[in-house]
């Protein structure tokens, strides 16, 4: 037997077996709180505090007469938390009616739901205030609703227009983050109003810590409130947008309307349009965005500043106005058209009218011949070296007009046109070119686009004998005394106050005497415009038609641009002038222009519709 | 001897009492109150002086067990000799009255709490200082001797009757402590030939969540036959062959049962049919040369090969009902929420760093991420609130009280004392290497406290007992006598 008296050797092993036991444990702790340490560190403050995202009511926008043009609706998100949900399942056939899903993305809703055991997941989102009572009177548990606010168009007007919300995408979050701002999942205005006005609108994100608990509660703590974003009033005339958008049904093209005293954009139709509720964030977003953007006639396409398309005739007003200013032109030369302008073997066609005539006729009747002298004469001008060089001079002129460069208004998409500079002829022509060569542009036709923007700008600047301000879209900001500055200053063209009035007699005239728009006469409103005419190698002309009204302090200038709508009187006349009635009068007293409108389809078939499948 | 003499003149009230053990069971109970503190302690509380508080109610527990401490080094100190029996029957007496209805409560599932008016109690607590008592008493009677067979039965019949108890009560871990009586065996001369694989074991156990169950199998058998080479002395040479046998055969049946009967079974369990099969051979082995203590190897063995799911195949067979409750029985239950605990308590202790976060301060304990938190996972509190150096600490204290005992049951003379003092070390020992183990993340979570430290009434109070009553022991004037004559 074994004495434990003096089995020292056993009392040793024990005693270094519980040293020992304590070392190794020093060692596991010291591995765990100095090794991983700040691991375990950030997993205990992951833990215990989340930043939680508050997010404003976004800015709501009204029309000039305060009529509701994008709104804030609410709709409610179904969420279920699965483990509080019942065990033995739910009705999921009276789940599906209540809320109208398709059982295949209910089915992944809740397949996706449940890898999350404990968190609340959405099942449903974008359900009506109707479904969500229909929700809470079922009582479910583990499902309860969350409102979340929806835009919404009362009007249905002004797709492009207004724009929509879209998701950010990483695309966006890498380039354009507005200083960190956006984080995945936010909702960022796409297009229009909506994006212009993205930092008023969108308010400011508030934010909240919250404390949490493990079981399951929590303390919140506001840091910041969220400031709510600025409603804004648009300078858009709903009704008046409206009619327009009717007006232009079934035809490609735009109208621009602008009130020439202040820039204020009245009406901006962009046709084929679409219903910009179909791009509420919604369930049907995705489908609904895919439909429009394959369609070939593109109405996602805001066409009033992202199409630019050949003035036409209309650009003889500002050659007048170019050669009046230069001295080459007064208002009594007479030149004569004999169906058209020769020299050499350069032809350039005209339709029967009386010949001689002067500037007055020439713009009431559109002679080609008539502007092609006055072009010439521009050009050849003794003052300048060649006539290379009287073509910077007359790009100056036009430029002024704000041709050739964007406007910066704040319509987004905007496109500048086409303005060619001297040295593109130079390049092309090896240096060998004058007047003639580039004659087509006298009557606004070759190497000239613009935008119905420019050309409405345009007509407002020679309603305004002479300046014009920065078309824009915004009338107030709530919050702000007045809009930016940029689009109440005016600009001044280049061309005399005094000879706008020649002009504005032979637009007059056109409209109200002998000319070619006669069709836009209104009684007693003293309509002014030209017509114009583009020819273009995909079909039937252009037809085109700027106008303002009255003469004498004119309240709206327009620009109606039908693509290939044939002659300018034929389409875009009556629409310029049913618009101006309904502006200036608040009615339309012809309906039977308004059903001539309807019924007029041109065809589109070479142009857009030749990939439709029949 | 300086020592001796000055108190051999007049006894005082505390002569001979431990005073290193004092001081250091109060600085682990002072600790343990702050640890509770800070655990329960409620910010927005409109009456911090409530008695719905845990602290206040520890700082009542405080107070008796410091009653109660003080009452046992002034009570007489043979007493505890003389009524062992009775204060263990009477200890597991009250332990069984958890089976009363009425009386007993259950908790967290396990049917172990007695209530008495607002107050519960733990009776195992105080039976651990029953049963250590009698273990003493049964191993320092005269004759009584640890290499025999029957003597030992007898300490495992009387350890068996508490763990019984405690795995009818479904509180397992408090059954196991008394395993920790390996430690005090190994100490009054137990054979290494059954310490080596019992502790094998245990480390097999732990490990067992690591291992596959083929390696379990393996390192099962060497350690057995390792064991069995030890107990035999100068055989080895069997062991060798009887270990390449089992290859050998296994490895015959292996390929018999796939090649010739196409049958799906793998290697592992060929072994182990084996290694079963090896057994009869083993036995009859063993009456041949007249090895009796070869059976306790082979009972070992096979209880091994059941509790460890090296038994896989079988366990496979089981509905899971049944699994489920093996594995509750063994304390192994591989539960989502029991995962989440262990989580965020390495968080809590993790997250503490090198000073920690100050007292009050840790979030993991504050916002109650921490489950019991106050109980079984006070180690957490200490963690993170007081960091690596307060963890070092709380070792340091934990472990010199437990060499102290060991200590003081080396410098007893007589056997109770000693044995009774190692029952103590041992106790604390398993306690604390559990407990901190579980919080850590290396053992597996058994529910049981951590000593002192913990919030509980009845843990505190049996922990006091157990170690003043070592201290009285310590100090006893019989003792001091024979030392005297022995100088």
């Amino acid at each position: 037997m074994i004495n434990p008296r003096n089995d020292r050797w056993r009392h040793i092993i024990l005693k270094w077996i519980v040293v020992g036991m304590f070392g190794f444990f020093a060692l596991v702790a010291a591995n765990l709180q100095l090794v991983d340490g700040n691991d375990y560190i950030d997993k205990a403050a992951d833990n215990v505090i989340r930043y939680i995202i508050t997010y404003p009511p976004r800015g709501e926008v009204f029309d000039r007469n305060g009529e509701y043009l994008i709104q804030n609706k609410i709709c409610y998100d179904l969420m279920v938390v699965p483990r509080e949900a019942p065990r033995e399942g739910i009705d999921t056939l009276r789940l599906l009616a209540i809320t109208g899903e398709s059982p295949k993305r209910l089915k992944r809703a809740f397949s996706n739901a449940r890898q999350s055991w404990r968190v609340a997941s959405p099942i449903v989102k974008y359900l009506s205030a109707e479904a969500k009572l229909k929700m809470d009177e079922w009582n479910i548990p583990g499902f309860y609703t969350v409102p979340r606010t929806v835009r919404q168009y009362p009007r249905n007007i002004g797709g492009n227009l207004l724009g929509s919300l879209s998701e950010v995408s990483p695309r966006f979050l890498e380039r354009y983050n507005d200083e960190g701002y956006y984080i995945k999942g936010d909702y960022v205005g796409e297009q229009g109003i909506e994006s212009a006005y993205e930092r008023e609108l969108r308010g400011e994100k508030g934010r909240i810590r919250r404390n949490i608990y493990a079981n399951n509660t929590s303390t919140d703590v506001v840091e910041k409130e969220p400031v709510p974003g600025k409603n804004l009033v648009c300078t858009i005339d709903a009704r008046l947008q409206s009619f327009a958008e009717e007006l232009m049904q079934g035809k490609v093209g735009s109208v621009v309307a602008i009130e020439p005293s202040t820039g204020e954009i009245l009406v901006m139709a962009s046709s084929p349009t679409f219903d910009p509720n179909e791009l509420v964030i919604g369930r049907d977003r995705g489908n609904n965005y895919m439909r429009l953007l394959r369609e070939p006639r593109r109405p996602l396409f805001n066409r009033a500043v992202t199409s630019p398309q050949p003035p036409g005739s209309t650009f003889k007003l500002l050659n007048g106005l170019i050669g009046l200013q230069e001295g080459v032109l007064k208002p009594h030369y007479r030149y004569t058209c004999n169906m058209g302008y020769r020299s050499g073997n350069i032809k350039m066609g005209c339709h029967e009218h009386r010949s001689p005539l002067d500037l007055e006729f020439a713009i009431a009747t559109s002679c080609n011949a008539y502007f092609c002298n006055v072009y010439r004469n521009i050009l050849e001008n003794k003052k300048y070296k060649s006539s290379k060089e009287g073509y910077e001079v007359w790009r100056e002129y036009v430029e002024s007009f704000g041709f050739g460069n964007r406007l910066e208004s704040d319509v987004t998409g905007e496109r500048r046109g086409t303005l060619m500079e001297r040295s593109y002829y130079d390049k092309l022509y090896r240096k060998s070119w004058n007047a003639l060569t580039v004659l087509s542009v006298s009557i606004g036709q070759g190497e000239l686009q613009c935008t119905t923007l420019q050309l409405a700008n345009f007509a407002a600047t020679i309603a305004n004998r002479g300046h014009y301000f920065t078309p824009h879209l915004v009338k107030e900001i709530e919050g702000q005394d007045s809009i930016d500055i940029k689009y109440r200053t005016p600009h001044y063209t280049k061309v005399d106050r005094a000879h706008f009035e020649t002009i504005i007699k032979g637009m007059w005239r056109g409209v109200n005497r002998d000319g070619t728009c006669r069709g836009a006469y209104l009684e007693g409103l003293d309509v002014c415009g030209k017509t114009g005419t583009a020819q273009n190698p995909l079909g039937e002309d252009h037809s085109t038609f700027i106008s303002f009204a009255p003469r004498n302090n004119p309240k709206i200038a327009i620009a109606v641009y039908v693509e290939h709508g044939g002659f300018g009187a034929s389409a875009a006349v009556p629409i310029a002038s049913l618009i101006e009635e309904m502006y200036l009068t608040d009615t339309v007293k012809r309906p039977w222009l308004v059903e001539y409108i309807n019924n007029l389809k041109p065809d589109y078939y070479k142009a857009y519709d030749r990939h439709k499948k029949k | 001897m300086t020592d001796i003499r000055r108190n051999n003149g007049a006894p005082s009230l505390f002569g001979g009492v431990d005073w290193w053990t004092v001081i250091l069971y109060l600085s682990l109970t002072v600790m343990g109150f702050v640890a509770v503190f800070s655990a329960s302690y409620v910010e927005q509380s409109e009456d911090p002086f409530s008695f719905s508080h845990e602290y206040i109610k520890h700082l009542f527990w405080l107070a008796l067990s410091y009653g109660v401490a003080l009452v046992i080094v002034l009570l007489d100190r043979s007493m505890w000799h003389k009524w062992a029996y009775i204060i263990c029957a009477a200890t597991i007496f009250v332990v069984l009255m958890t089976f009363i209805p009425g009386l007993g409560k259950t908790v967290n599932g396990a049917r172990a709490w007695l209530g008495v008016g607002g107050f519960t109690l733990q009776p195992m607590e105080l039976a651990k200082v029953g049963i250590s008592l009698a273990t003493a008493r049964l191993m320092s009677e005269y004759g009584f001797t640890v290499q025999k067979f029957g003597d030992i039965a007898k300490v495992l019949m009387l350890l068996a009757v508490p763990m019984g108890i405690a795995v009818i009560q479904n509180d397992t871990g408090s059954g196991l402590v008394f395993c920790s009586f390996l430690f005090m065996f190994y100490r009054e001369g137990l054979d290494n030939w059954i310490c080596v694989p019992m502790i094998f074991l245990a480390a097999l156990l732990i490990l067992s969540f690591l291992l596959t169950p083929g390696v379990l199998l393996i390192a099962l058998i060497l350690i057995f036959t390792f064991s069995a080479g030890m107990l035999m002395k100068n055989r080895w040479k069997v062991c060798v062959k009887y270990v390449a046998t089992l290859l050998v055969l296994s490895t015959l049946l292996f390929l018999v049962a796939t090649f010739a009967f196409n049958s799906q079974i793998n290697f592992y369990s060929a072994l182990l049919y084996v290694t079963m099969a090896s057994m009869v051979v083993v036995v009859w082995y063993a009456y041949r040369a007249n090895i009796r203590k070869l059976y306790i190897l082979v009972l070992l063995f096979f209880v091994s090969v059941m509790f460890l799911p090296t038994s896989d195949m079988v366990f496979n067979h089981l509905k899971p009902h049944q699994q489920d409750r093996i594995r509750t029985f063994l304390g192994l239950v591989e539960d989502r929420d029991l995962q989440y605990n262990v989580n965020q308590s390495k968080i809590a202790i993790g997250s503490g760093g090198f000073t920690g976060k100050g007292f009050l301060e840790g979030s993991q304990i504050r916002y109650g991420f921490v489950p019991e938190k106050h109980t079984d996972f006070i180690f957490c509190t200490v963690g993170e609130e007081f960091g690596f150096m307060g963890v070092l600490v709380l070792f340091a204290a934990q472990c010199l009280l437990i060499l102290r005992l060991m200590r003081m049951g080396d410098r007893q003379l007589e056997g109770f004392g000693r044995v009774y003092c190692y029952c103590v070390a041992s106790i604390l020992f398993f306690h604390c290497v559990i407990n901190i183990g579980m919080t850590m993340g290396v053992v597996p979570v058994m529910g049981i406290p951590l000593p002192f430290i913990s919030y509980g009434g009845s843990s505190l109070l049996g922990f006091t007992i157990l170690v003043f009553i070592a201290v009285a022991l310590d100090a006893s004037p019989i003792k001091r006598s024979m030392s005297l004559k022995r100088w």
